[in-house]
């Protein structure tokens, strides 16, 4: 049933298109910072999909990387804003 | 680089756990056993330099009753949304909520203000040294504050912390 | 049986991150779009990796499969805050519904 998976991935890979093309439209700064959480979700998505689509399970570290860099950016992120030196 | 008193049960529970992330990390594979346990050795003490072991412990069955609150929870905020963005007319009446909270400091607030964002309809906003929480809701209609304060509840048990100040 | 249950999870994981997309198009302003990407779409991994991991061939490959979840959650959960807490010191004023655009 790879053919499922792979479906899956486009479907994902649809929807990131979609809504790339939203934040970059958006009318704030705030809107295009959207793309960080989606490469977070529909990014880790579709390489996990692939992965199991294509036999590759080399995708899935890749995919869980991808996980843990977001998770220490957005961690240093937030702690950047936590303390209120939010300089622009 | 004292040992003056080694915490050997933290040091032989860590290094199980970090024993078995390798193994996991490795697809289960065993041909580079040897590694991986130089590997969960040094991680081990490096965790325990990084975060010495604490009195206050988690209980298990905190943990678990916490992981299903906070699953069945975020189950129902992610079909709320999917709901209203899906039909018809969104019926979308945002709202900003402020409200203090009981939780002390440090890594329960954390975990509150990181929680928030996947139980229905809240999303934290900004959270002030005194414990003031800004919430931005979808729909003011929605009961959040009373979910909140489940949550916080929640939190509270898991910590094994009471809570205190406003309620 | 297992097959089948997988698919049904890798389903349901897509029907949330369309939801998710249709949200962010939808929504009107920053914080209500936050809500939607947040929400929908971390659960629509949580069933992708789930149905995946059902799937997988070792008890290895499917708890790393699992272990994606929880970092993904603290990544967006971070992230998200950062973002509305961003747009609030900009002073960008929360949709306040249908009577005023």
């Amino acid at each position: 049933m790879t053919g499922l998976e792979l479906s899956v991935a486009l479907f994902l890979l649809a929807n990131l298109v979609a809504a790339l093309i939203a934040a970059e439209r958006g009318p704030t700064a705030a809107d295009r910072m959207l793309t960080a959480l989606l490469f977070g979700s529909t990014g880790v998505g579709v390489l996990v999909l692939l992965a199991a689509a294509m036999r590759l399970p080399s995708l899935v570290d890749v995919a869980l990387t991808l996980a843990l860099l977001a998770a220490i950016a957005g961690i240093a992120f937030a702690r950047r804003a936590w303390r209120g030196i939010s300089g622009d | 680089m004292t040992i003056r008193n080694l915490p050997l049960g933290a040091f032989l529970v860590r290094g199980l756990a970090f024993a078995l992330l390798w193994w996991v990390l490795a697809d289960g594979r065993t041909d580079a056993w040897g590694l991986g346990a130089v590997g969960a050795v040094a991680a081990a003490a490096a965790s325990l330099r990084l975060l010495p072991p604490v009195r206050r412990r988690i209980g298990i069955a905190a943990l678990v009753r916490f992981l299903a609150f906070f699953l069945w929870n975020s189950l129902r905020g992610g079909l709320q949304v999917a709901v209203m963005a899906l039909r018809r007319r969104p019926g979308l009446r945002p709202a900003i909520l402020e409200i203090s909270l009981a939780l002390p400091p440090g890594a329960p607030r954390l975990l509150l203000v990181n929680a928030i964002t996947l139980m229905p309809g809240s999303l934290g906003a900004r959270l002030s040294d005194d414990g003031r929480l800004r919430v931005h809701v979808l729909d003011a209609r929605l009961p959040v504050a009373a979910e909140l304060r489940a949550l916080e509840v929640h939190i509270a048990r898991l910590f094994g912390v009471a809570r205190g100040g406003a309620s | 049986m297992i097959e089948f249950a997988s698919a049904a999870l890798l389903f349901i994981g897509a029907f949330f991150y369309f939801a998710g997309t249709v949200g962010l198009l939808r929504f009107p302003d920053i914080y209500t779009r936050l809500h939607a990407l947040a929400k929908a779409d971390n659960l629509g991994l949580g069933f992708v990796l789930a149905g995946l991991a059902l799937r997988a061939e070792t008890l290895a490959a499917a708890l790393k499969l699992l272990l994606i979840w929880p970092l993904a959650l603290a990544a967006s959960a971070a992230v998200t805050y950062a973002i509305a807490q961003r747009a609030e010191t900009l002073g960008i004023a929360p949709w306040r519904g249908e009577e005023e655009p």
